[in-house]
């Protein structure tokens, strides 16, 4: 039903505007803190040819017909998986984990492109026509496909990437309309999980926070066991897991409890993450004039910390400025997904919103200091091929959704 | 979102200031640079003490390898264990901040640091100025040398030093310490995460450079002071010249001395081991701290308070046979005859002067040698200095109660006994007697020169009046023409062109051989110099100390004539720095 042949109606500029403004943003950053560096002066202009690359690929991905994402969607994840399955196999070790497959010169980190996949996977597992969100199998099968990733994801080990993805699944989840029983069927374990990480009282705290809770809900007996002996076991993982943990890793979630013990070791990034955003003021201190990001106080600045160039360079309204523009992105993202009647790409919508999202809530709390460091890049901004590609390839699923939305009603 | 954005607006306009400092503490660096300390001149402005490049090796211990330490000890010629040691001392600090290990290495550490540094990584020299002295005048005691601060004495002055720093220990060095020490500047920079230089803020302009440090002008006379240094070679004793009008020290040794340039900067274990266990003890200012009984040298002060009281006149006289009896027999050194005080002092007849001191009363006889600066203190600008003693009646009362035997005075009257003095005491005394019982406490420092100004302040000492009569003084002063002149103890010291007068001593020493004292002024005339000399463990004044006095004199005085000044183009390049 072709009512009217605008471009504004087949090209929502709302999706590719903030997109632009903020890799343009990026350019900036990544110009301002590898100029003065001998061995990484060549990343901007590498970065300008992964931008023009992930542009042509936002519109090739913007032109496919809608419907090859569905049919697309199971055997994308299954190649996603064998992907991972190879990274561990024959992946390249950089700065203590395996995430990357080499091939020539050329590396890509497959957890990106299993993003894209578990998304669709996801997606089309929840929008079959006879799903019930609240029925245990359902919750069941979902969270397999969602966290066989996130496993293989793990065993990198990337810590960053696996709660990408556990929110990715969160988000979904709640899209679908899960009621708040399921829902504290799928939280509860990670409940007891994040808080055993505090220590034993507290994870015997969560226990009897969830004996509570499953009280309330009066459902039967065996069911409600069953759910506690997941949360416990869920406890005991979380130790398990964290004693698996590359040192380096645990070292950032100790110099998160209280950066300043270690101020030349792990705290270092976020101490000098900060005083660069801080030292910025309201105008910043102008264009290649931080001190902090021209001296590289902060190491690898044009990746995860890119922020900080724009915090100390451009202050706290240039800093505004990007924060806005996301906003912006974020609230047509929803609004697209609001709009688009089929659940699938409906899904598919809130999938790649909840990946931004989470990317750039955990980045941004890295770099202001009120989370840990995790090493996740900002999207759009940060300097990298994998996360540029993957995150234009994701905007060109979102334009094209719009540019067809009519076509689903 | 809103949290994200609250937190923005914490960090970047609420505690912005905050972060501000720190990101500038972070990345400007201030390097200290140390002044130059001020150069010492002599009173013609010949230049005693001055700074000298000199090389300071150090390690940077991020890009160390500590497998090098045995070459560098080896080469350093080192104990085993050293470099680990100093190394050790200062793993406080950032490892990419250089660790000072050696100052005042060779040039030959240079030259084979220089063949083999592409081995040697993390190791680097700088040039450091030490003390350097051009002139050859050794002076230890008096110029003094520079040390590391001590921890104590950094607490006391936080404002002013820095741990590394170099502060005089002793001598001039010391006492003038603040007046040469200089400011130091600084040079910022900019540094990376790494404290690697980046390049200069904002291309040295907020750059502080170091103000060196004010020069002093020494009342010291290079060639006297060349000549007594090296008359006292092989020697024990001390000499401390004087010019009576101002109380400006000439020329001052104590013998033996050691090697300033071996304190410069680094001392060497060895040589320090040597110093403090040599019986000689050279690192004790005897001109200063040594104090014996003067002689015969204190006749002179027995005379003038006899005459200045008026209890004898130049006609009063006595009749020597040899020896004089109190209680006991005192014995003089030969049969003088009929001999009055000026006669008395000319052929130093103890008669006289055992008789005399009976005449004046204990009590008075110490009231006139306070006047002349016995018994206390001289305040002279050198820290060390001791005051001697001059016993009175209280003093042997409470030694040997309310009937203390009285023939000990008659010791007292030749200088022997229980009177002690240092040799600045003597030669301020005899300075005093030359130049009409007035003069000015002495001093070693003239005054100093503000290296931006180029001017120089003098610097004002205090008068010393004896308040003693003028016709005394000559009576005393004929006396001591007649010594080296007439027929007295030290006419071949006499000379046919300059009138000196003196008056020669020997320090009775139960230890051992006698010290040998010599006193004395020139010209008879208008007196320029007055000098004391105390050669110690050696005998008789007349023969061992009276030749000594007799050169440093005719080089002083010869100074005058333009004969010694051999003002060579590398000190004059020097003195324009």
């Amino acid at each position: 039903m072709r009512i009217d042949y605008n471009i504004k109606d087949k090209f929502d500029f709302g999706l590719f505007l903030p997109a632009l403004i903020l890799f343009g943003f990026g350019l900036l950053a990544i110009y301002s803190s590898t100029v003065n560096n001998t061995f990484a002066q060549e990343n901007f202009q590498r970065q300008i040819v992964w931008g023009i690359f992930s542009f042509i690929l936002f519109f090739v991905v913007y032109s496919l017909p809608t419907n090859v994402f569905k049919s697309l969607a199971i055997p994308t994840y299954l190649v996603s998986l064998l992907l991972l399955i190879a990274v561990l196999a024959m992946g390249k070790q950089i700065s203590g984990s395996k995430s990357w497959l080499v091939v020539g010169s050329f590396g890509f980190q497959p957890s990106e492109f299993a993003k894209i996949a578990t998304i669709f996977a996801v997606a089309s597992y929840l929008s079959r026509n006879n799903s019930d969100i609240d029925s245990f199998k359902d919750i069941i099968i979902t969270l397999a496909i969602g966290f066989t990733p996130v496993l293989l994801i793990l065993l990198e080990p990337d810590m960053g990437t696996s709660i990408v993805f556990v929110v990715i699944i969160l988000m979904m989840f709640f899209w679908k309309g899960i009621s708040s029983f399921s829902l504290f069927v799928v939280l509860s374990p990670a409940f007891v999980a994040v808080a055993a990480i505090f220590g034993t009282i507290y994870f015997v705290l969560a226990l009897l926070l969830v004996i509570v809770a499953l009280i309330s809900f009066k459902k039967n007996l065996f069911f409600s066991a069953s759910i506690f002996a997941i949360g416990l076991s869920s406890g005991f993982f979380t130790d398990y897991v964290y004693h698996a943990l590359s040192p380096h890793q645990q070292r950032r979630i100790q110099s998160f409890l209280d950066p300043n013990a270690d101020p030349l070791g792990s705290g270092y990034n976020t101490i000098q993450a900060k005083v660069a955003i801080g030292s910025g003021g309201l105008f910043g201190k102008g264009f290649l004039a931080g001190n902090q990001t021209q001296l590289q106080f902060i190491p690898e600045q044009w990746t995860d910390f890119a922020f900080c160039v724009v915090g100390e360079e451009f202050g706290f309204i240039g800093s505004i400025i990007v924060l806005s523009v996301f906003l912006i992105l974020f609230l047509r993202i929803l609004k697209l997904s609001h709009n688009t009647k089929d659940e699938f790409l409906g899904l598919v919508a809130i999938g790649i919103l909840s990946v931004y999202l989470i990317h750039f809530i955990i980045n941004l709390g890295m770099v202001v200091g009120i989370l840990p460091v995790i090493g996740i890049p900002l999207p759009f901004i940060s300097y990298g091929g994998s996360s540029l590609l993957v995150s234009m390839f994701m905007l060109g699923i979102l334009a094209n959704l719009y540019r067809t939305r009519k076509n689903y009603t | 979102m809103v949290v994200l954005a609250g937190r923005l607006f914490q960090m970047q306009i609420l505690y912005r200031i905050e972060y501000d400092k720190k990101s500038t503490d972070n990345s400007i660096k201030s390097l200290e640079l140390q002044p130059l300390r001020g150069i010492f001149y002599d009173r013609n402005y010949k230049v005693l003490v001055s700074n000298n490049p000199a090389y300071t090796l150090r390690i940077t211990p991020a890009y160390y390898d500590t497998s090098l330490n045995k070459v560098l000890e080896s080469v350093l010629g080192t104990e085993p264990g050293y470099v680990k040691n100093v190394l050790l001392k200062n793993r406080i600090y950032s490892k990419f901040l250089p660790v000072k290990i050696r100052k005042g290495v060779d040039f030959r550490v240079i030259a084979w640091y220089e063949e083999n540094s592409d081995h040697l990584d993390g190791v680097d020299y700088i040039i450091e100025m030490q003390r350097f002295y051009p002139e050859g005048v050794i002076a230890s005691h008096t110029f003094g040398y520079t040390k590391e601060i001590s921890p104590e004495q950094l607490t006391k002055e936080k404002e002013s030093y820095k741990p590394g720093d170099y502060v005089g220990n002793n001598g001039i060095e010391k006492t003038y310490e603040k007046l040469v020490c200089g400011v130091r500047g600084y040079s910022y920079i900019l540094v990376d995460s790494k404290q690697r230089r980046i390049g200069k803020y904002q291309e040295g302009r907020e750059d502080i450079p170091p103000k060196k440090g004010n020069d002093l002008v020494l009342s010291i006379e290079a060639s006297a002071q060349k000549v007594a240094e090296a008359e006292f070679e092989g020697k024990r004793g001390a000499l401390v010249a004087i010019e009576p009008s101002t109380g400006e020290i000439l020329a001052m040794v104590s013998a033996p001395d050691y090697d300033l340039n071996r304190f410069s900067y680094f001392t060497p274990k060895s040589y320090l081991d040597t110093i403090y266990s040599d019986p000689a003890t050279p690192l004790f200012n005897r001109a200063t701290m040594s104090v014996h009984p003067p002689g015969s040298t204190f006749k002179m002060l027995a005379a003038i308070a006899a005459l200045d009281m008026g209890v004898i006149d130049k006609s009063w006289t006595i009749t020597c046979t040899g020896g004089f009896t109190y209680g006991r027999f005192f014995k003089c050194h030969g049969s003088h005859g009929t001999v009055n005080v000026v006669t008395a002092i000319e052929k130093s007849c103890n008669t006289f002067f055992y008789k005399l001191i009976y005449k004046i009363g204990l009590d008075n006889w110490k009231s006139y040698a306070t006047r002349f600066g016995f018994g206390n203190a001289t305040g002279i600008d050198l820290t060390e200095e001791v005051a001697g003693l001059i016993p009175n009646e209280a003093y042997y009362i409470k030694r040997y109660g309310d009937n203390w035997p009285k023939s000990i005075m008659a010791s007292l009257g030749i200088g022997q006994g229980e009177v002690s003095v240092t040799p600045l005491q003597l030669v301020q005394y005899v300075s005093l007697i030359a130049n009409n019982g007035k003069s000015k406490v002495p001093h070693v420092v003239r005054g100093y020169i503000d290296p931006e100004t180029e001017e120089l302040t003098q610097l004002e000492y205090k008068e010393i009046n004896t308040g003693v009569s003028q016709s005394s003084l000559d009576i005393v002063k004929e006396g001591m023409f007649l010594v080296v002149n007439g027929h007295g103890t030290a006419t071949h010291i006499k000379l046919p062109d300059i009138e000196i007068c003196g008056k020669t001593g020997t320090a009775q020493n139960p230890h051992g051989k006698d010290h040998a004292w010599f006193v004395g002024f020139a010209p008879y005339e208008n007196p320029k110099i007055a000098i004391a000399v105390l050669v110690e463990n050696i005998g008789f004044g007349g023969t061992h100390a009276a030749p000594i006095a007799q050169k440093v004199i005719k080089a002083y005085l010869d100074s005058f004539k333009g004969e010694n000044k051999p003002i060579k183009s590398e000190i004059a390049a020097v003195n324009k720095h």
